[in-house]
């Protein structure tokens, strides 16, 4: 029994360095969260109820259309850098040795910062960039405005394409590390018995790269749905991303509205906890159904 | 008619990837440069300019970057290795939850835990310092080196530890001596992660260096979005370069000193 006990203990003491600041910092950095959107260790004493400013964000319509918004730049985003890594991953991959030393490039966004990544969309975007400037050498456009409005459209496609740009080669570094170890026989196997390109890839390689793009889906979508740098940069004016908004009532309103930034805060970390149980449950539920090689 | 393919996929990639970081070195040489010219009418050192009579302040924003960055993956480093070892060894109850919950911080929008510690770490007096950026980098980022941690324990597997122990070494000798340098490669592959966030990162930084802590980034910030493009085009450029320098020399000294070990 002292011996379990003991072989407990020291199990408790090696996990410690991470479980402490886990809880201390993390749990209770949510929890200061969540306890000054209720109005308790806010700057200010907090006048209303406790659950006012929750009263105030749900009440306003412009929240729920900052929330649709943060959405979908999300999803489209991450949806597009999975597809679009998982493409290029399995194109590297069939590259021959002499070519894939080349396809290292894909690497240079990761290294570089959102915002910078974001600078560069401006450049090559906005109506007066290169791509306008090639569409007018091309006859496409025979003025500046002419170019469509890309970065300003009210749908947020100046960050999609930054977080596509950025994402793309995060999900192709997940996806690469999954087909390196992908049994190239299988392949081989399924074309003599006569598949085509396309069943190949549908049936056999996909299925299997599967985990790596649930994996860069889930941290895409997230960060995208809660970062700031990105819409720093190439925000609209309306609806808005949530993290502007927070940003907004946190450094350039009074302190009296802290509370709904928080309040803001503490909706956007249920709403990434519950996507996170319900994608994983969703997709084990998936796997389950389909038959195991 | 492969090869052709093949071709076609590298061009995709060099002008989805590599064109822009060489479109940003003409945009740095070429303040001038606008629409709708697709090649600079002429070339101008004015951004170069810049740099030399501000190098003061940049090398001082990019030194303390660096430096904090690096505190941040030793800080990791230090909250990781023990836990990664238990994790990847034993079996207890719970652990698969507890792996879950240790790996949200990187998952769930850092400002929602961020501005909540924001009023803590103003009454602990660590707002505003270096101690607070990279402590609050290190909670954002921790979750990549504990991935790379235990997947290099699990690779590692009992058998060195074993044998070692078979020899009479003790448990510090045998992580010193046999384990750590075995695990150099998984905390290279956690630590790189942790840098670049760490170093690409602006609101936490912002938040919990309050200006204070210099950052590139922040410096980077207003002159992304100012009309000064090709400055903001150059530093961006030493934004790309610094990091890759410091993987070479890494990855170069590390080739070395297995060479000298025997080990490559």
């Amino acid at each position: 029994m002292s011996l379990i006990g003991s072989r407990t203990a020291i199990l408790i003491l090696k996990l410690s360095p991470l479980i402490l600041p886990f809880v201390v910092l993390f749990c209770g950095g949510v929890f200061l969260t969540v306890c000054q959107s209720l109005g308790i260790f806010t700057p200010l004493p907090h006048t209303g109820g406790i659950l006012a400013a929750y009263n105030i964000i749900l009440s306003d319509p412009s929240f729920f259309a900052s929330f649709g918004f943060s959405l979908g730049v999300a999803l489209t985003s991450a949806a597009g850098s999975v597809a679009a890594g998982t493409f290029l991953a399995y194109r590297v991959w069939q590259l021959p040795k002499a070519l894939a030393g080349a396809a290292l490039m894909y690497k240079i966004p990761l290294i570089l910062p959102h915002i910078a990544v974001a600078f560069v969309v401006l450049i090559f975007w906005s109506q007066s960039g290169i791509l306008s400037s090639l569409a007018y050498h091309l006859g496409l456009i025979q003025s500046m405005p002419d170019f469509p409005n890309v970065l300003y459209s009210g749908w947020g496609l100046g960050m999609i394409l930054a977080y596509t740009l950025k994402g793309t080669p995060f999900a192709m570094l997940l996806i690469l590390a999954l087909l390196v170890r992908f049994d190239v026989r299988q392949i081989q196997t399924a074309a003599m018995l006569g598949a085509s390109k396309r069943c190949i890839f549908f049936s056999i390689v996909l299925p299997r790269l599967a985990p790596a793009m649930h994996t860069s889906f889930i941290i895409l979508f997230l960060y995208s749905f809660g970062a700031f740098d990105i819409p720093y940069i190439l925000s609209e004016s309306r609806p808005g991303m949530l993290s502007l908004h927070v940003f907004d009532l946190y450094f350039k309103h009074d302190l009296a509205r802290r509370p709904e930034a928080m309040a803001i805060l503490t909706l956007m970390f249920c709403f990434a906890v519950l996507f996170i149980i319900a994608y994983s449950k969703t997709v084990t539920h998936l796997e389950n159904g389909v038959r195991k090689l | 008619m492969k090869l052709f393919s093949h071709t076609l996929v590298l061009v995709l990639l060099f002008s989805l990837f590599a064109l822009p970081a060489a479109i940003l070195l003409l945009v740095g040489l070429a303040p001038g440069w606008r629409f709708p010219d697709l090649w600079p009418a002429q070339f101008s050192f004015t951004g170069i300019q810049f740099l030399i009579t501000h190098q003061d302040q940049i090398v001082s924003s990019l030194v303390s970057s660096f430096l904090y960055s690096v505190a941040t993956v030793l800080v990791t480093l230090g909250m990781c290795l023990t836990p990664a070892a238990a994790f990847a060894r034993n079996r207890f109850a719970g652990k698969r939850l507890m792996e879950a919950l240790v790996l949200t911080p990187a998952l769930v929008p850092p400002m929602t835990f961020a501005m909540g510690l924001h009023v803590v770490f103003i009454r602990l007096s660590l707002a505003d310092t270096v101690a607070g950026v990279v402590l609050i980098l290190a909670l954002f980022t921790y979750p990549y080196m504990f991935r790379a941690l235990v997947t290099g324990f699990q690779t590692l597997g009992e058998e060195y530890r074993v044998c070692a122990r078979n020899l009479g070494a003790g448990p510090v000798t045998i992580f010193w001596r046999v384990e750590l340098p075995l695990l150099v490669p998984a905390m290279i592959a956690g630590g790189s992660v942790v840098f670049l966030v760490a170093f690409s990162e602006y609101f936490l930084v912002f938040l919990m260096g309050g200006g204070t802590v210099p950052s590139f980034t922040g410096f980077l910030m207003p002159l992304l979005a100012s009309s000064n493009r090709s400055l903001a085009a150059i530093l961006t450029l030493i934004f790309l370069l610094l990091p890759i320098l410091l993987f070479f020399v890494i990855d170069g000294s590390l080739m070395r000193s297995y060479r000298k070990k025997g080990m490559v």
